[in-house]
């Protein structure tokens, strides 16, 4: 295996790259947090939930499922291995990648993955970063900001902004929005844009929101797939 | 429910964590084919353009004219980053002035 580059420069263009979106993050941390303390988690439960989990939805699912009293540990188990299917594909997307560097470096900048993250590395590469610290730098914003908002949501004193206020619930669809343009170069590139745009629709519809991502990328990956052919 | 949160938060982190790892594990056992790498260079264009479509599908009118401002916005400026954050800010007013 040659040896990728996985430098300090390259975590620092990441860390660049990552800062906006460490913000949101921070954002939507405060909004976690207030939820978990009105569930009865204190600072120390939900900060070390965020950490542990690290996942918006998942930890808000999970939240609300204790709260009912009807939860099981299997119910908890499958709920955020559902709502975070998505980090199968993401993770498998990225491996060809990121597999050209030692294990702990690929399972540390794993454990730092994230939506937007994921988003940013994968637009990068194809940009042609070459450097694997790359993804580790634009997740460490995002999860100091999502621990630091957590938090100070749980520990809130005052009255805080609903994020919404502020437009950053539409952080994310405004990313992935801006990429899809900036990545969309030649005609071709278009067919992965609409099956993946249908699919996310219809699968949403059919089965609910936390299906319709993780099935709009096979989607997409399984019409490449099958309309590859060799130019050879 | 009778377990503590130490049982909890390791079967939630057991989760999250089977999530983050299981994929690239198993890419790894995957041999490399044009094909494949065809499908996972499509993949990011499809999950983020059906990210769009699900916030297109699920906004109102503030939301769909701020994500039409990111996509002209990128073109226009050359640069995804600064577009998305200017949406951003495009849907707080929006949503301020009440549209």
């Amino acid at each position: 295996m040659s040896a990728a580059p996985f430098t300090l420069d390259g975590f620092r263009r990441g860390l660049r790259d990552g800062l906006p979106l460490g913000l949101s993050i921070f954002a939507y941390g405060l909004g976690f947090g207030l939820v978990a303390a009105q569930a009865g988690f204190g600072i120390g439960r939900a900060v070390v939930t965020s950490a542990a989990i690290y996942s918006g939805s998942a930890q808000l699912a999970a939240v609300n499922l204790l709260q009912s009293g009807a939860a099981t540990l299997t119910a908890l188990f499958a709920t955020i291995l559902v709502i975070n299917a998505r980090y199968f594909l993401f993770g498998a997307a990225l491996q060809p990648w990121l597999g050209q560097v030692s294990a702990p470096k690929a399972y540390g900048s794993l454990l730092l993955l994230g939506d937007a993250n994921w988003m940013l590395t994968m637009r990068a590469i194809r940009a042609g970063e070459a450097d694997r610290a790359y993804l580790a730098g634009t997740g460490t914003p995002m999860f100091v900001g999502w621990l630091a908002g957590t938090a100070i949501g749980a520990g809130a004193v005052t009255i805080l902004p609903a994020p919404e206020a502020l437009g950053f619930d539409l952080m994310l669809p405004a990313f992935a929005a801006a990429m899809t343009t900036a990545m969309t170069k030649a005609r071709a590139d278009l067919v992965p844009v609409a099956v993946g745009a249908a699919a996310a629709l219809l699968i949403a519809s059919v089965a609910g929101p936390s299906w319709a991502v993780i099935g709009a990328g096979l989607a997409g990956g399984a019409v490449a797939a099958a309309t590859w052919r060799d130019r050879a | 429910m009778s377990d503590g949160f130490p049982t909890l938060l390791l079967v939630m982190a057991a989760a999250a964590l089977i999530c983050r790892m299981l994929g690239f594990v198993l890419m790894r056992f995957m041999p490399a084919s044009p094909r494949i790498e065809a499908a996972l260079r499509a993949t990011p264009l499809s999950v983020m353009a059906g990210i769009t479509a699900l916030s297109l599908a699920q906004g109102g009118l503030a939301e769909a004219l701020a994500l039409g401002a990111v996509v002209g916005l990128t073109l226009l400026l050359g640069s995804d980053v600064a577009a998305a954050l200017l949406g951003v800010a495009v849907v707080a007013v929006l949503r301020w002035v009440g549209v």
